[in-house]
């Protein structure tokens, strides 16, 4: 049995999105605990087989018994394991939440969105778990395709952001797989540890390095890094909260996985950097996306859509990391992914709450929510500390490492571009902070009479705990980072590093 | 030279196809105008897909002759074209008619709120809502 | 406007097609995509899937993984525009 447990992983949830109509049909009560459950048993599963890897290595799983590269792998080593239980478990978050969630925003749609949530969870899944190059896309699209509808169906505005996301996810998707097929002209083959050993001799070759360069391009486009970025903002921030919550977190993360695939995996980070210099481009892409992405975020007026932009900022941190090239750069990459997975369904999460109670998240329209809303700004505060880089939260390690990785490079101008950043971070979240706090912009501390009651309002248990969880979670990864690093980064920096 | 437009011709004419198609996805102001850009780009990166399967000598498609009975003779693989990039082909086909059909579904949405899928008139509506406080 | 994207447009294409200049030959029988992974599936289909048809047989066989994410993909659709279109019809004001 445990031996199938990577076939498991995948069918289960789309199993799960199979039987969801009937049950659905059956009564619509029935599909949040449906959603819980399954979330539940997957996140169990990815566990489980991350502790298989830490414990006896890589697994090899061949689809239909065919050895590669002629049938289809499942290679899973510590990074796809990783991945695995930070999909999971930020989508058994958000299956938590999205029971008040989808009631209040896609009322008498509960069927249909829980079973398109299910599919994106296999989707991503697909995505990380799978070996095979053209696998990656199949499940490219089903993530995006279940995106595309999830997000489509928010605020009024939703169809037209989501027009724009489909379009340019599309030239991602299309840019990959031509640079898979000129991979494929070019050795045969579509299996990613097969292509890792026959690229060498051909890196010379003008095909291969256009393979490259399309892939690249075609994840860019996919995980919003600068200057590609431009659908981002709007079609996160129009998405309902339990879909951003979801979506915001793990799209753009499981883009940095591929990024850092492609670079260390299906090729060598020597190609990248000595016959192919496009690290140089995309660590300055990277720096430009932390600086703007930053600036943008203090420009906004509302609160989702200054985190839509710090999105993309952290984007930059992540690309940052991979294109830096060096063994501390890398672990600040797959750090930073960890991290930002924690924090971004945290915040997201809370800032879905606050839209719950509120109706809108202006930022001028925060006071008083200290009082109102105690646990989730507490949950709130937590992720805010996470971003800025405050330990003991893993936001502060994975910028440690950042840091770490440009003094190796020797590239002084991005340790300015971090500190910059990092400033411009604590700007605009205190900036959300104070609103908070305060009534007035000024504190009034002349004022004698007594502040108005303000009645304790906090939202339905359900949404309340995923948010507390990944709270509690940012601290744990945080405190644990040294464990993450020794268990699963470690092994997989490549030789040489 | 001859020779190395000949042996390379039919994968430019792709390329040509597939830019007609980015044109139209990132220049054209009309939404269906984009989305017919779009299959564009991805039929043409079908058909280059399915050029990567021709083997000159070949003469069979990828089916077996006499595989129904035992009359098989020994299969040479220089007879039979190359089936891979056909079968990769026909999940992209499916890929793209997916994305297709999700695209005009958002469409019809974007057509019941703003009356037009022009993308200039619509941001000029939105510009014109948010004036009025809708 | 038009201008840029029309400049971008045309040095991404000059840039796939410098990308074809190693490329092997059209139909070159010797190249590596019609010889390293592909000869074993038109030798070895119809023995071990009883399939005369290759391309069924990598289809549905070899890469079947991949046609199960194939029909996932349209289902995926399916549900998403159900999702979507659910009580709109066509041409219909938003405020009737």
């Amino acid at each position: 049995m445990p031996q199938q447990f990577p076939a498991l992983i995948i069918v289960i949830p789309l199993l799960a999105a199979l039987l969801t109509a009937p049950l659905g049909a059956l009564s619509r009560r029935l599909c949040y605990p449906w959603l819980v459950l399954i979330m539940g048993l997957t996140l169990c599963l990815a566990l489980a087989i991350i502790g298989q890897v830490i414990n006896s290595g890589p697994i090899s799983y061949h689809m239909g018994g065919w050895e590669p590269p002629w049938g289809i792998e499942y290679k899973i080593d510590q990074l796809n394991a990783l991945m695995m239980v930070l999909i999971t478990g930020a989508g058994f978050l958000g299956a938590l939440y999205s029971g008040p969630s989808f009631e209040q925003e896609l009322p008498g749609r509960q069927t249909l969105a829980t079973t398109l949530y299910f599919l994106m969870i296999t989707g991503l899944l697909g995505i990380v778990i799978t070996g095979d190059l053209f696998n990656v896309f199949v499940f490219l699209e089903i993530a995006s395709l279940s995106g595309y509808g999830l997000i489509a169906c928010g605020s009024a505005d939703a169809p037209l952001a989501t027009f724009r996301y489909i379009i340019m996810g599309t030239i991602g998707a299309s840019c990959y797989l031509l640079g898979v097929g000129y991979l494929y002209i070019s050795t045969g083959s579509l299996n990613l540890a097969d292509l890792h050993n026959l690229l060498p001799q051909l890196y010379h070759s003008r095909v291969v390095l256009t393979a490259g360069a399309l892939m690249l391009v075609g994840i860019s486009l996919k995980m919003a890094l600068f200057p590609l970025h431009a659908w981002l903002p709007e079609a996160y921030y129009e998405a309902p909260s339990a879909i951003s919550g979801v979506v915001a977190p793990l799209y753009t993360k499981v883009g940095g996985y591929l990024m850092l695939r492609i670079i260390y995996n299906l090729f060598e980070p020597r190609f990248f950097i000595e016959i192919f210099p496009i690290t140089t481009i995309l660590s300055w892409a990277a720096v430009c996306a932390l600086l703007i992405g930053s600036i943008y975020a203090i420009a906004q007026k509302d609160l989702k859509k200054m985190l839509c932009y710090s999105v993309i900022a952290q984007v930059g941190y992540i690309v940052l990391g991979i294109a830096l090239a060096n063994r501390a750069g890398f672990t600040s990459a797959i750090l930073t992914i960890v991290n930002e997975v924690c924090t971004k369904s945290c915040i997201f999460l809370a800032t879905g709450a606050i839209i719950y109670r509120l109706g809108n998240s202006r930022i001028d329209n925060l006071q008083h929510l200290y009082r109102r809303m105690p646990l989730t700004m507490l949950a709130f505060t937590v992720g805010v500390f996470s971003m800025v880089g405050i330990p003991p939260t893993c936001g502060f390690f994975s910028k440690l490492y950042l840091l770490f990785g440009c003094v190796a490079a020797g590239q002084w101008s991005f340790i300015v571009a971090l500190l910059l950043s990092t400033i411009l971070n604590v700007i605009y979240f205190f900036r959300v902070i104070k609103a908070a706090c305060f009534e007035d912009p000024q504190p009034d501390y002349s004022r004698t009479e007594d502040y108005p009651q303000v009645e304790v309002e906090e939202v339905p248990a359900a949404m309340l705990i995923p948010i507390l969880i990944a709270a509690s979670a940012i601290v744990i990864t945080g405190l644990g980072s040294h464990w993450i690093i020794i268990n699963i980064i470690n092994p997989m920096i490549p030789v040489g590093f | 030279m001859l020779e190395f437009i000949i042996s390379k011709y039919n994968f430019w004419f792709y390329v040509v196809l597939m830019m007609i198609g980015l044109f139209a996805m990132l220049a054209k102001r009309n939404l269906v105008k984009k989305l017919i850009g779009m299959n564009i780009f991805q039929t043409a990166i079908i058909l280059f897909y399915v050029s990567i399967g021709v083997k000159k000598g070949s003469v069979h498609v990828p089916i077996i002759i006499g595989g129904h009975g035992h009359g098989v003779q020994l299969i040479h693989a220089a007879d039979y074209l190359n089936p891979l990039p056909h079968v990769l082909m026909l999940t992209a086909i499916v890929v793209s008619i997916a994305t297709t059909g999700v695209a005009l579904a958002v469409m019809i949405l974007i057509y019941n709120r703003y009356q037009t899928l022009n993308e200039d008139e619509i941001i000029h509506i939105r510009q014109a809502r948010q004036e009025a406080g809708v | 406007m038009k201008n840029i994207i029309l400049t971008f447009v045309i040095l991404t294409g000059g840039f796939l097609i410098y990308g074809t200049i190693d490329m092997p030959a059209w139909g070159d029988p010797q190249s590596p995509a019609n010889s390293y992974v592909s000869p074993r599936y038109i030798e070895q289909a119809l023995e071990k899937t009883e399939t005369p048809n290759i391309v069924t047989a990598v289809l549905a066989d070899y890469r079947g993984y991949d046609t199960m994410g194939e029909t996932t993909v349209i289902f995926t659709a399916a549900i998403a525009c159900a999702l979507l279109l659910r009580g709109s019809t066509v041409g219909r004001k938003e405020s009737e």
